[in-house]
């Protein structure tokens, strides 16, 4: 079975590859927030030096290590759901579920480690850069050197092979299971899971209470609570999508065109292929809002208590914003990439569109009013999400109820997740759709 | 952009499908495969052919052509007397809307939609008025009256290919293509599919054009057209099963011996 992964990997590069970039992206990221950890590690490092960049590993290599697990998860789970067919196939012709899991969880294996080994290097240059900035800040001693050791890449490696693994299994599990018993397991263990998600996430925004306004790492514990929650709401939106549209379905597909009408039932239908879709979506959201705001929250803070010169307090504003701008840039990536893999696997779905007499224009419209009501939902929730970190650390910092940011950042927030879900899904379905119908319904692509 | 063929040529009603000297070319360069090699024929309206010929011979890509789902590289194809000439995609698939159906092998069906949304699919691309009891006339018709809110996936390849032809005829286009409508099926559910062909023809006056690799399907339609090698070898009318077959098994034979540049008249 190691053999027939190996081979299927090598066969079909292609499937692989939003997996891979998924494992080299992550990778990369956990590796240079925690290298910070190694460098902070010398014996010779000045106590304040230590402490900033221990303050950096841990909250943002924290944050950015837990984003990067659910973000590989979730392509992972796309990818090992697309393979549906090819996984009936091969029970078909005798292999047994144990055999199909060990293949799919095999090559999840390679995959993760291969991402891994090639962000290496990258994440050594990003993790020397990111130590040039602090010590042209001033933040940490010039002396400091550079050092890329055993917690980066302990953490790269646990944080790939964990949620590749983990999720590889589930998702193989379900398929085979599926497969046999005809009726569709029912999603006991990620309702269990998404609730999971939603208490840890109310758990750690609660915990920002207890925290005082001095604490350096107060951002902690509402980026965790807002990314927990972004997970949960994830894994529930899907469903309160479906039930939206069973109310309001019938009588917009009843008076809207023909692409309207075919993303209403479309969306129904596949509300597991939706969560893998909207989880990437909710996390940017969520994460982005809820970052960027307690960022802008801190740095105003910063400049109101005087404490330091102007310029300096200039350096510092730009130097967070930098390093909280890496994770959010990587949850736009993963969005970019999800999207990008899940619609180039719908070839078959849009080539049957064609030939029933669908317009290659309306196969576009009915893809890009998916987009839109994905954009309105992950939005939606994404931001009630980061809503649900940025109260509790507003009011820690600064003792007011509200923050006084305007809705300048959450604007471009919207855009920017709005244009990376149109555009990806537009431009990707464009490209299919050069593949003829009829060759594009008879390969499975 | 579809421009009418002049009055002197056949009027609509009696020629439903015209190939003039139609070409496909797969592949570019060496490896290119010659799939249609100046194939001429005309069908009259409201009959029912069959396609015949070993495999690769080029079958499907003749339908496909014929159909508008693929571009030949050369000649001219004409449905009920129009020529067949978008430009693009969009084009193309309009001007099949109206007078074409296809029903595939693999049934095409989309597996998000129920028994009846299928059905009505084209109806709804097309920005056509849909009306319930005419899908469920047709459903019906083709014996799933009581299956409307099925999805395909909770029915027989039988059922499915049903649904397939009532997707076809629900636009009420004059030519049906059907490419081994019944390749998937059991005898019966074959049996099923045929009289639902050949009903088509002899109660609605369409015209069907039906690829199959089975003598007893093809003896169903009025006439046979034999394939080989992407070129037309030989046609049939009034066949019957020992016939067909008999045909078939010397088919090689043909191949060799025929003059290619002559338009076949059926
Ligand atoms: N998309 C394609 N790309 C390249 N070659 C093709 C393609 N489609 C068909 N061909 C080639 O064109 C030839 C005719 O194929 P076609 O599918 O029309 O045969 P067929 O008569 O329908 O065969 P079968 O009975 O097996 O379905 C074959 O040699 C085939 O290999
Ligand atoms: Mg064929």
């Amino acid at each position: 079975m190691f053999a027939l992964a190996m081979r299927s990997i090598r066969q079909r590069p292609g499937r692989f590859l939003a997996t891979l970039v998924a494992a080299f992206l992550g990778a990369a990221v956990t590796m240079t927030f925690n290298s910070m950890h190694d460098t902070a590690g010398a014996t010779n490092i000045d106590h304040a030096s230590s402490e900033t960049l221990r303050l950096t590993g841990g909250v943002v290599g924290g944050y950015g290590t837990l984003l990067v697990f659910f973000a590989i998860a979730s392509t992972l789970t796309v990818n090992v759901r697309q393979r549906g067919e090819e996984i009936e196939l091969l029970r078909c012709i005798g292999a047994t579920p144990a055999q199909i899991k060990r293949m799919v969880v095999g090559e999840s294996v390679m995959v993760a480690l291969v991402g891994t080994l090639l962000a290496v290097f990258p994440a050594m240059l990003g993790g020397q850069a990111l130590l040039g900035m602090f010590q042209d800040s001033g933040q940490v001693a010039e002396g400091v050197d550079y050092a890329f050791g055993p917690i980066a890449l302990t953490a790269g490696f646990t944080v790939t092979l964990v949620a590749s693994v983990g999720a590889a299994f589930l998702a193989v599990r379900r398929a085979t299971r599926a497969a046999t018993g005809g009726r569709a397991p029912r999603n006991r263990l990620r309702n269990f899971a998404g609730i999971m998600a939603l208490v840890a996430g109310t758990g750690s925004v609660c915990a920002t209470f207890a925290s005082d306004a001095k604490n350096p790492a107060l951002m902690a514990a509402p980026a965790y609570g807002a990314i927990m929650l972004s997970v949960g709401f994830a894994t529930f939106s899907p469903t309160l999508l479906r039930v939206l549209l069973g109310w309001l379905g019938r009588p917009i597909a009843a008076r809207a065109g023909a692409s309207v009408y075919l993303t209403v039932h479309n969306m129904r239908q596949r509300s597991v292929q939706l969560a893998g879709v909207l989880m990437p979506l909710v996390l940017f959201t969520g994460l982005a809002a809820a970052t960027l705001y307690m960022q802008a929250i801190e740095n105003d803070a910063i400049k109101a208590s005087g404490l330091t010169k102007s310029v300096e307090a200039k350096n510092l504003e730009t130097l967070n914003l930098v390093v909280v701008g890496i994770v959010v840039v990587f949850a736009c990536l993963m969005l970019i990439n999800s999207l990008y893999a899940a619609t180039s696997y719908r070839g078959q779905e849009f080539g049957r569109q064609r030939l029933a007499g669908a317009t290659p224009g309306q196969v576009l419209a009915m893809v890009g009013a998916e987009g839109l009501v994905l954009t309105v939902t992950g939005v939606f929730f994404g931001t009630v999400a980061g809503i649900a970190g940025i109260l509790p650390f507003n009011l820690i910092r600064t003792d007011s109820a509200l923050p006084d940011q305007g809705l300048g950042i959450w604007l471009g927030i919207v855009a920017v997740a709005a244009a990376a879900t149109l555009i990806t899904s537009l431009a990707t379905a464009c490209r299919t759709l050069r593949t003829p119908a009829v060759a594009a319904v008879t390969v499975a692509a | 952009m579809f421009s009418r063929t002049s009055r002197t040529g056949p009027t609509r009603s009696s020629e439903a499908l015209r190939l003039v000297k139609v070409t496909k070319v797969y592949g570019s360069a060496e490896n290119a495969v010659t799939a249609l090699d100046g194939v001429s024929l005309s069908l009259p309206a409201g009959s029912f052919t069959a396609v015949m010929g070993p495999s690769g011979s080029g079958k499907s890509s003749l339908l496909q052509c014929a159909a508008g789902l693929v571009r030949p590289d050369g000649g001219l194809v004409m449905v009920d007397g129009e020529r067949m000439t978008g430009a693009n995609e969009a084009e193309l698939t309009k001007f099949r809307r109206r007078r074409i159906g296809f029903v595939f092998q693999q049934y095409n069906l989309l597996s998000t939609l129920t028994v009846a949304q299928n059905t009505v699919l084209p109806l709804k691309l097309a920005g056509r008025r849909i009306d319930r009891a005419r899908t469920q006339e047709i459903l019906t018709q083709v014996g799933l009256g009581d299956r409307l809110g099925h999805r395909p996936d909770e029915l027989s390849g039988g059922q499915l290919q049903r649904v397939a032809i009532a997707r076809a005829l629900v636009t009420e286009p004059s030519l049906i293509f059907a490419d081994e409508p019944t390749g998937a099926l059991d005898l019966r559910s074959a049996r099923d599919v045929l009289r639902l062909l050949q009903e088509a023809v002899r109660v609605h006056g369409r015209t069907v054009v039906m690829v199959t690799h089975d003598p007893v399907a093809a003896s169903y339609a009025d006439s046979v057209l034999f394939l080989a090698d992407g070129r037309l070898a030989g046609r049939m009318t009034a066949p019957t099963v020992d016939a067909v077959a008999e045909r078939l098994a010397h088919l090689g034979d043909a191949v060799g011996t025929r003059d290619n540049d002559m338009p076949m008249e059926v």
